[in-house]
């Protein structure tokens, strides 16, 4: 059982492409599941001073994998993010 | 799968751009060629009809090819390396901001969210205020819309004025002593994290892919409204009297008119330049109409989330320098075009 952590940062009120964004995480974090990854998704706020703090500028939506930003600005596809996530879950293990 | 649809939405990428190169050798307008005259004689439910086919007819070329450049110019600029070096000193904060706000604000929900992150990450208030400044007046959609609907050159002195009024705005509130105190208010305690950026590199036809997608979300976003603006263009073009606009739209007053009305009527969707090409046909001169497109950036939605951030002396100061520098250079450029 592995376990990753997906942060999508945007702001609050959350934007469209923010929604999209999250929406293929959490379709890509239920199709993981069945391979034994668990991946906890999580909507955080761009402009807190605390993400700031830990990733500086971002252009949002942005998209992180256990801490790493990966995706910024974009909305990926799900096989993008799908793919990311194992290498993540791999590596990690 | 993938080099086909790769070749497949190259092809496509380079029609539109060609379109759009070919209409120009050809000197094809792409803008609406009616004028007021060829409303006369037209029922009221006629005019925005005859309007939007003549528009259309026209004008999708240039519309196919704002949209998709957008998004390809939204995919493809390096986010990263342009937000890495963000705090790194005064002189490049204000550089980035000028330089990345029109390529990155195509979409408005970007917006507030950098000006705080560019606050927040220690370039301070006068950076921020700059791409704040910056990111309306001269986004790459408007810019392609305004060069090629009304003129290349009123286009290119947007963005010459925009530079400086943005620059401008920046460098006095960051003198300010209520936009020190943002400044000290925001101030990062913890050093900028940095090290936690590894941009996935994608294949070049999902990135394309995205950006078409892209494309076609702002597309989705603004036409409605862009539909709806055109329809009140027909209507202005077919009712408002050319002596009104030749009395109220030329000289100084036009001027400072057109910067008082700009503002408000401001709508993140392009209206505001079919409709100051509407009133530039009737008589309307070309010093108002800069100070009409340049009457952009106080636009009320933005200032309010802004003021949740910087409060509202900020955001005040911001928006009379922008009205200022509106009024000035459609003074300036009115002088010295021969148009006021």
């Amino acid at each position: 059982m592995k376990e990753v952590k997906v942060e999508v940062l945007g702001p609050e009120p959350s934007c469209m492409r923010c929604q999209t964004a999250k929406k293929v995480v959490e379709k890509v974090a239920e199709k993981l599941k069945q391979t034994g990854i668990v991946v906890l998704v999580e909507k955080v706020n761009i402009m807190s001073k605390d993400v700031v703090g830990k990733y500086g500028v971002l252009v949002s939506p942005a998209i992180a994998v256990n801490g790493v930003v990966k995706f910024m600005g974009r909305v990926p596809s799900e096989a993008e993010v799908e793919k990311t996530i194992r290498e993540v879950a791999e590596r990690e293990a | 799968m993938r080099k086909p649809r790769t070749a497949i939405l190259l092809v496509f990428v380079f029609t539109v751009i060609g379109l759009l190169i070919y209409s120009r050798i050809m000197a094809y307008s792409l803008a609406p060629t009616m004028k007021p005259a060829d409303f006369s004689g037209l029922a009221i439910w006629e005019i925005p009809i005859a309007y939007l086919i003549d528009y259309f007819s026209h004008g999708w070329i240039c519309l196919l090819f704002a949209f998709v450049v957008a998004g390809l110019v939204y995919e493809f600029v390096p986010k990263e390396a342009i937000t890495k070096y963000m705090s790194s000193s005064k002189a490049a904060g204000y550089a980035l901001a000028l330089g990345m706000a029109p390529f990155l604000t195509v979409c408005s929900c970007t917006m507030v969210p950098l000006f705080g992150g560019i606050l927040f990450a220690g370039a301070g208030i006068g950076p921020a205020i700059t791409f704040l400044l910056m990111a309306p007046a001269a986004n790459i959609l408007s810019i392609l819309l305004t060069g090629e609907l009304i003129l290349w050159e009123l286009a290119v002195v947007r963005i010459v004025a925009s530079i400086v009024v943005a620059l401008t705005a920046g460098v006095i509130i960051s003198k300010t002593p209520w936009g020190k105190a943002i400044e000290k208010e925001h101030q990062q305690t913890v050093p900028v994290g940095q090290a936690s950026i590894e941009i996935v590199k994608s294949p070049l036809d999902e990135r394309l892919w995205a950006s078409l997608k892209f494309a076609a979300y702002l597309a989705k976003q603004i036409l409605p409204f862009f539909l709806l603006g055109l329809v009140a263009v027909s209507y202005v073009q077919a009712y408002l009297p050319e002596d009104i606009v030749g009395t109220y739209l030329t000289g100084v007053t036009g001027v400072l008119i057109a910067s008082v009305i700009g503002g408000p009527l401001y709508t993140p969707t392009l209206v505001e330049i079919v409709l100051g090409k509407g009133m530039y046909e009737l008589g309307m001169s070309k010093g108002a109409l800069l100070s009409w497109l340049m009457g952009q950036p106080y636009d009320v939605a933005n200032a309010l989330a802004v003021s949740r951030i910087a409060r509202w002396k900020v955001v005040l100061t911001y928006m009379i320098i922008a009205w200022a520098g509106s009024v000035v250079f459609g003074l300036l450029y009115g002088i010295l075009s021969g148009s006021l």
